[in-house]
């Protein structure tokens, strides 16, 4: 595996630098010193229109592409949006894509995430589970399109030596994440409950399921520093799993939650309410194995992403 | 039964295939009188802008999407990204316009090869994503899984009505008789055709003959097609079989006979057989009414016929 190094100067196209993971992205290669980074927001370049996405590339010739764009959300909206989550998210990939080899690039980094794998995987979920067994159905219209662009980088390589990988994040955390009350994943919904309990003095959080469900997080700031890892020595067919290869307990979750928010009052488990899957653990060995590891402990990733919380959604509430 | 309007417009992506050229005909017998029909150099599928332009000019109140890229195992792994890629975009393009601009309803086709490389034999609809995929044709495989699931969803969503018909394997006019790359049936009828004018004593074909496949003439598919437009508008994707298995070698000494060729069949055991056995699960479509009627016998009389007057006396 030969290190490809990454010209700081060449022109970089970082898709979806607005959202959780693109946004990390840029703070990440800024701080690197990369000075020549493309960010278009969604009204200035729409990725789902074929003819614009080819006329950026042709007009800025990205040597570099990371491809963190997409149609996202929780359960409730893949439900209520499959058309939605299916079609943007293979447009987008179809485009950037097919644009990137014709315009050489150089190198294309493709996100997905854990839903790709089988509902039944055995955990922890090593690369090769992919589309061994049934999805889950509550995400499989965006599981299938995410499929869809791993399968396209890999078609890519090989009919055209077109330098492109897929990395797959675990459960992801940190600044610019979603915290709407009703649609936001565990780790920033807890936050913000635990927030408004201390600050309305609530005597108790009520916590749905028993708190055994083993969960695994990633600060998004890790995973971007692994993103740049990857761009830098991984050249590899397969698709990689990212992850902090650490799993908490969701009751571990709770009290670590509590603890940074610095809530006095009690927590009470609704153990009628339902756990969800019971473990959910990525096979990050094989990243591992290249000589990356995360740096963020998950009580650090907590106390920075309850700051950025603090001074950037409930300051503006 | 939801009878289709006979005047209002039809398009037939895919018209000068092998399935395309297939409903074309059949449409028109019916007195279809409205198709609208387009080659590839008229109308790019895969240019989004294009393929939107022409939905909102004629404004098809039908789609049936026969266009793909296709091809063998070996066209497959030198172009994978061609075949995962133009597949994506010209359904990707056909769907979404089909909505936007008010298309009534689409069909879209697919492929046996969608199911799993060891799914249960006959191959059932819900045998789906259930494991891996057969690596020498994942890529369309995949393509084609997409465009059933973007199908669903956009039903979901929308309310749009999309079908996916998938069929078995396929034999009639507009086959592709290429000596190096056809399917194994037009392969056995040009090469006894061929033994039969060169006087050739006999001809090989490779394996033991018994693994056991399923065929059904396109022109039933055609059939089936138009069957599905009327009857169906479920979310599930439909096998189309004719749920009739033969073995090589019945199959190689059908074709001997509609040839008319009088040499001998050797078997070259020591070549590969290939999977088993591959049967599609035909009893959804059963239920709603549907049989195929074109029997092995009659579909190779039929297509060595056109096989003759089409490819032979042209060339």
């Amino acid at each position: 595996m030969d290190p490809i190094s990454v010209d700081k100067s060449a022109p970089f196209f970082v898709a979806g630098h607005r959202g959780l993971v693109g946004s990390a992205l840029v703070t990440k290669l800024q701080s690197l010193g990369y000075t020549n980074l493309l960010l278009r927001t969604h009204s200035e370049l729409d990725l789902t229109i074929q003819s614009v996405v080819d006329a950026f590339f042709a007009a800025h010739k990205p040597s570099y592409v990371i491809l963190s764009a997409a149609k996202v959300g929780g359960i409730h909206a893949n439900n209520t949006y499959p058309g939605d989550f299916i079609t943007i998210n293979i447009q987008i990939q179809t485009n950037v894509i097919t644009s990137a080899l014709k315009h050489n690039t150089k190198k294309l980094l493709f996100l997905g995430s854990s839903c790709i794998y089988p509902k039944f995987a055995p955990q922890p979920i090593p690369e090769n589970s992919l589309l061994t067994g049934p999805l889950e159905p509550t995400n499989e219209w965006y599981a299938i399109a995410k499929i869809s662009g791993i399968k396209m980088c890999q078609a890519y390589r090989i009919q055209h030596s077109f330098v492109a990988i897929s990395a797959m994040p675990t459960n992801l955390y940190g600044p610019n994440d979603n915290f709407h009350p009703e649609n936001s994943h565990v780790l920033p919904a807890l936050l913000r409950r635990f927030h408004e309990a201390k600050v309305k003095n609530l005597e108790k959080v009520v916590v749905w399921g028993s708190g055994k469900p083993l969960r695994e997080f990633l600060h998004v700031a890790d995973l971007a520093d692994a993103l740049v890892f990857l761009m830098e020595k991984y050249s590899g067919l397969e698709h990689v799993n990212v992850g902090s290869g650490k799993e908490v307990s969701i009751k571990e979750l709770t009290e670590l939650v509590k603890e940074v928010v610095g809530y006095e009052g009690e927590i009470v488990w609704d153990s009628s309410k339902p756990d969800g899957t019971p473990r959910k653990l990525m096979d990050s060995s094989k990243l591992e194995g290249l000589g990356w590891e995360p740096k963020i402990s998950l009580k650090d990733g907590l106390m920075d992403t309850y700051r950025w919380y603090l001074e950037n959604v409930s300051s503006k509430e």
